[in-house]
């Protein structure tokens, strides 16, 4: 029985494999709470979060006793509203433990005849009293000669509660507060039990709530999250989180027969509608509306009138979808990922990375001063004349809107630009071995192929932003050879996870870039006949222009300043140490590209623009 | 045995080998040697358990102590059946119920009774667990109505625990109407249904109490139950006497008629002493058994669905590889409700002194459980001792264990061996039907 074990049989059933050490088992279920029960987990847009009932802290404001805060019935005041006492006791009250003076006179009290009286008949708070500040939690009036007590009900009792304040001296018993009994009047009736103490810390010195609330106590008072009555908190917060806008469902792979009968959704979201996975809608939308499946609106005002208001959630919950990364769902999903096709290999990383290099980093450069060129024939909010604005009052706010938009994509295809770069060079240095050195990318071509892509400039009539519509339109070319980078870097092993990130962000990006065009073209789509009220008129210049000479000098300053700027991130892209020297390369190039703006909003209130492709192509045109 | 075989091996208590398949009989655990280990382990269990014991040591596989009998009291009851109909409308000669009303009067559940055995089980359970409640006759439907109200008071009692619960029953489907099976989709039922094989054998073994044949009633019954298979877990059930012992034909018959599972089970002890199988019909039995098996096997390999419901069972529990102490859940999780009250072993223990378990008035009888559990234990069975099976087999069914004996044991090792066989074949051609969950 000492022979070494023979390790060639092999272990076939669950059985023979547990019989191998270090494998865990679960032989039984595990009960209790899910961590998403837990504080922590609460709403974060909230303080402190609408996970437990704020008022069940109060309900033991005062140490020894308890209290609850009942309304009024529906029948109208009967007396028993207000601030009840449920019991007093000091038994588990950890502010027992403690030595004071007022707690051991307090403990006194409420073991001695003030206690025993208060655990007979039902008491109420009649009044507290702070800094020689006493409110009586009562409305009282004069009616026949007498005074009426009226008693505040449970909530107004709580506000009332929550302005008492803690001493930071913990010897200070600075809080009075009295009892009384009530006759089947509600008025106040015999003689009222008076207590001296201090407002319970809720948190104890580690931020814990102390252990004198019972588990399930400040829930206790809640009704299902999913039905809480947020006119009850006077806000608009869910009681857990919840998404403002949500793309609608797509057809599900794993359903083949319902996505060819381009079944219609209920809620009239159809699942054929190839922009339906790229629509943004509203969550809370009326699935009945006729404008259920239109885009979630931009401002409450706009939106308000197509969704349920708070309170109908309560009555419509069944018809809001679990929301899954941001998708709708109506259906379990399957849990299994529709399979790849392991026949479609996907393209290898050296033509991914000549793709990036030749084609796309070429193309972000050339859309970034499309869109500038784009915005600079549109008119400057300031240059609305009086009488316009009369005749068309929106006008300049329109115009302000539409050039930001515009200005913020070409933005930020400068920014995809520097990203492109980024990918390239971390992808160099990561695979030297099948990877061409580094060369900065900045201009309308890389040198090694004519993408072929369009270098019209051309001013942002309606036809233009439809074409931008349509170059940015999730699908298209674009998102597609991005797309493919992100599954590369996320099936491929090796790659740190920071670059999928990167790859991640420019395909999610686009989508941006869609809606913001689709926006501006709604919000020039008013004046599309009357050209001359948001148009400059700015015609494109002749290269040899003495005009536009400095801008064009501008421009190519910047983009030598990018390269550089590139060149030195890129060798020093495994340190921090020589990030400064880069730093300011780009910090010089961005200067430089303030200067080309305010060239560029000079020459086109001149009508004149900037021939921004004729510094690469000697000679670019339209 | 066929001819040319080598002559059967001594039986060892320790081990197992079904070609180069070994299962550890104390562990449950099955390894796959190499051939020329094989060969050594056939010769050392042909040697006797010194030898075996060996050879094992050599495998590594000395090490595993006897897992410890359970102690205590045992856990609180998750799955009730309840009789809630001791009478039937069929007169099957083999009947443990003995015509529904297992040697008593006639007579249905009182529906307190139903209400407080289920509140009973709801409330011994764990909040977030869950309870199964099986109806069971009888014909359980001759109460339809009474079921409908037990369902309902469950659905409630148990949704106010946080206790999921699940409903079966156990049926010979001649009363189910098209509403009958809406109500049992609605409420997720897993329905088996009672039928022992094609028209001709099942008239003649299950008649209706008039006399006249089963079988076309409960075909033109089945419609509605199969057209909701997508809710209803629908299965046949087999009992398998002299009279029927063409399994791959019976299986065929009722795969035919719409069953997705088909499973069957040899009877063994009948009250009446009639049609229970006998010595001689028992190879016959394994013949069958085996047969049926291959063709499951063949059809799952190669893909395509197969009623037969035993061998996926066997495959499952031995890929499971839980070593037994009981054949099955019975006293331990599981235990039967008559119509007055009285909890049984199981639902064959209902009127049968035996397996009496208390009553509602004071609980399941946790000295008798405990007691039961304890006597009818594999490890405490004489005859189990040398057997390799007793792990898989558990000791056999108390009921029959009790009432007939074990005289079936030849051909449960037969069928073991089989499986263990059919488990190594599964295993290297189609490994992604076991599901490691």
């Amino acid at each position: 029985m000492t022979d070494t074990p023979d390790r060639k049989i092999r272990p076939l059933n669950m059985a023979a494999r547990q019989a191998e050490p270090d494998l865990p088992a679960y032989p039984e279920p595990v009960l209790g709470n899910s961590v998403a029960t837990l504080m922590d987990s609460g709403v974060g847009n909230c303080f402190p979060g609408l996970e437990f009932d704020l008022r069940q802290l109060d309900v033991r404001f005062f140490p020894g006793l308890v209290f609850a805060f009942p309304g009024v019935t529906p029948d109208g005041p009967d007396g028993t509203q207000g601030a009840q006492l449920v019991y007093a006791d000091t038994t588990g009250d950890p502010v027992f433990d403690e030595a004071w003076p007022w707690v051991q006179d307090l403990a006194q009290k409420l073991n001695g005849p003030e206690g025993s009286a208060l655990g007979s008949g039902q008491w109420y708070l009649h009044y507290v009293e702070q800094k020689g500040r006493r409110i009586e939690l009562y409305d009282i009036s004069v009616w026949q000669n007498a005074l009426l007590y009226t008693p505040y009900e449970g909530e107004i009792a709580w506000w009332i509660i929550r302005l008492i304040e803690r001493s930071a001296d913990p010897a200070e018993a600075d809080l009075a507060i009295a009892l009384t009994q009530r006759d089947p009047q509600g008025q106040p009736m015999g003689v009222p039990v008076v207590l001296t103490g201090k407002r319970r810390a809720y948190l104890d010195g580690e931020g814990m709530i102390p252990d004198v609330y019972h588990p399930g106590e400040l829930t206790a008072s809640m009704c299902s999250p999913w039905t809480h009555d947020f006119r009850d908190c006077a806000c608009q917060y869910w009681a857990s989180n919840h998404p403002d806008v949500v793309l609608g469902e797509v057809p599900d792979p794993n359903d083949r027969g319902r996505m060819q009968s381009g079944q219609e959704i209920p809620d009239r979201t159809s699942e054929t509608d190839p922009l339906q996975p790229v629509s943004f809608l509203d969550w809370m939308r009326r699935r009945t509306d006729p404008a259920a499946d239109v885009q979630a609106a931009t401002t409450i005002d706009g939106a308000r009138p197509y969704r349920y208001d708070p309170y109908e959630i309560n009555l419509h919950w069944q018809e809001l979808d679990f929301v899954l990364q941001g998708q709708e769902a109506n259906v379990t999903p399957d849990g299994e990922l529709p399979a790849a096709d392991p026949d479609v290999a996907g393209p290898s990383l050296p033509a991914i990375c000549a793709d990036l290099r030749d084609n796309l980093g070429p193309l972000e450069f050339i859309l970034a001063l499309r869109y500038l060129y784009a915005t600079f024939s549109i008119r400057a909010p300031e240059e609305v004349t009086a009488a316009e604005a009369a005749a068309w009052p929106g006008l300049a706010d329109d115009l302000r809107a539409a050039r930001q938009i515009l200005l913020s994509v070409a933005i930020s295809e400068m920014t995809h630009l520097r990203w492109v770069n980024q990918m390239l060079w971390s992808l160099t240095a990561l695979r030297p071995d099948v990877l061409p050195a580094y060369r900065p990318v900045v201009g309308p071509t890389s040198g090694h192929a004519d993408p072929e892509h369009s270098l019209s400039l051309d001013p942002a009539t309606p036809g233009i932003i439809e074409q931008f519509v349509a170059l940015e339109r999730p699908g298209g070319d674009i998102d597609t050879e991005y797309a493919q980078l992100v599954k590369h870097l996320r099936e491929e092993d090796g790659y740190p996870p920071g670059l999928f990130q990167l790859a991640v962000r420019i395909d999610s990006d686009g989508l941006q870039h869609y809606h913001k065009f689709r926006d501006v073209h709604a919000i020039l789509a008013p004046y599309s006949e009357l050209e001359h009220l948001y148009l400059r008129g700015v015609t494109l210049a002749d290269p040899s222009d003495a005009a536009v000479a400095p801008a064009l000098k501008l421009l190519e300053a910047a983009v030598a300043a990018l390269q550089d700027g590139y060149r030195a991130e890129a060798e020093t892209a495994r340190s921090n140490a020589d990030r400064a020297a880069s730093e300011a390369l780009i910090v010089e190039a961005r200067d430089i590209m303030h200067l080309l703006w305010e060239k560029g909003e000079e020459l086109a209130k001149q009508r004149i623009g900037i021939p921004f492709f004729a510094p690469f192509r000697g000679g670019c045109g339209g | 045995m066929a001819d040319g075989a080598p002559p059967p091996r001594l039986q060892s208590r320790l081990a197992h080998l079904s070609g180069t398949l070994l299962l550890h009989a104390e562990s449950a655990a099955l390894y796959a040697l190499s051939p020329a280990q094989a060969e050594e382990m056939e010769t050392a269990l042909r040697s006797g358990d010194r030898a075996a014991a060996a050879m094992l040591a050599r495998l590594g596989l000395d090490a595993a102590e006897p897992a410890l009998p359970e102690q205590g009291a045992p856990p609180p009851v998750r799955a009730l059946a309840l009789t809630v109909s001791q009478a039937c409308n069929m007169a099957c000669g083999y009947c443990y119920a003995a015509g529904g009303a297992f040697g008593g009067p006639q007579r249905q559940m009182p529906s307190g009774v139903a209400k407080a055995a289920v509140e009973r089980l709801v409330a011994d359970a764990p909040p977030g667990g869950t309870v199964q409640i099986a109806f069971m006759g009888g014909e359980p439907w001759m109460a339809s109505g009474l079921i409908r109200d037990t369902v309902a008071f469950a659905r409630r009692r148990a949704g106010a625990r946080a206790v999921k619960v699940g409903f079966a029953m156990t049926t010979n489907a001649t009363l189910l109407r098209e509403a009958d099976a809406e109500f049992l989709a609605e409420q997720r039922f897993a329905v088996t249904v009672s039928l022992d094989g094609d028209r001709a054998a099942n008239d003649r073994l299950r008649p209706m109490a008039g006399g006249a044949g089963s079988f076309d009633r409960v075909a033109a019954r089945l419609g509605p139950l199969s057209a909701r298979s997508d809710r209803i877990k629908l299965s046949a059930r087999v009992t398998v006497t002299p009279e029927n012992l063409d399994i791959p034909a019976t299986v065929a018959a009722l795969s035919d008629l719409g069953f997705g599972s088909v499973g069957v089970s040899p009877m063994l002890a009948s009250p009446t002493g009639s049609g229970a199988l006998g010595a001689a019909e028992f190879p016959l039995l394994l013949e069958a058994m085996t047969a049926a098996g291959e063709d499951w096997l063949a059809a799952t390999i190669a893909g395509r669905p197969h009623a037969f419901a035993n061998l996926a069972t066997a495959l499952g529990e031995l890929h499971r590889g839980r070593p037994r102490s009981h054949s099955c859940g019975a006293v331990r999780d599981y235990l039967a409700v008559d119509a007055e009250g009285n909890y049984a072993a199981c639902h064959r223990f209902v009127n049968d002194p035996l397996g009496g378990m208390g009553d509602l008035s004071g609980g399941p009888d946790v000295a008798a459980r405990q007691r039961f559990l304890a006597e009818r234990q594999v490890e405490a069975q004489a005859d189990c001792a040398s057997c390799w099976a007793r792990r898989l087999c558990g000791g056999g069914c108390h009921h029959e264990v009790l009432h007939a004996g074990r005289p079936a044991c030849d051909f449960v090792r037969g069928w073991l061996d089989f499986a263990i066989g059919a488990y190594g074949r599964l295993m290297a051609a189609r490994p992604g039907w076991f599901a490691d969950g």
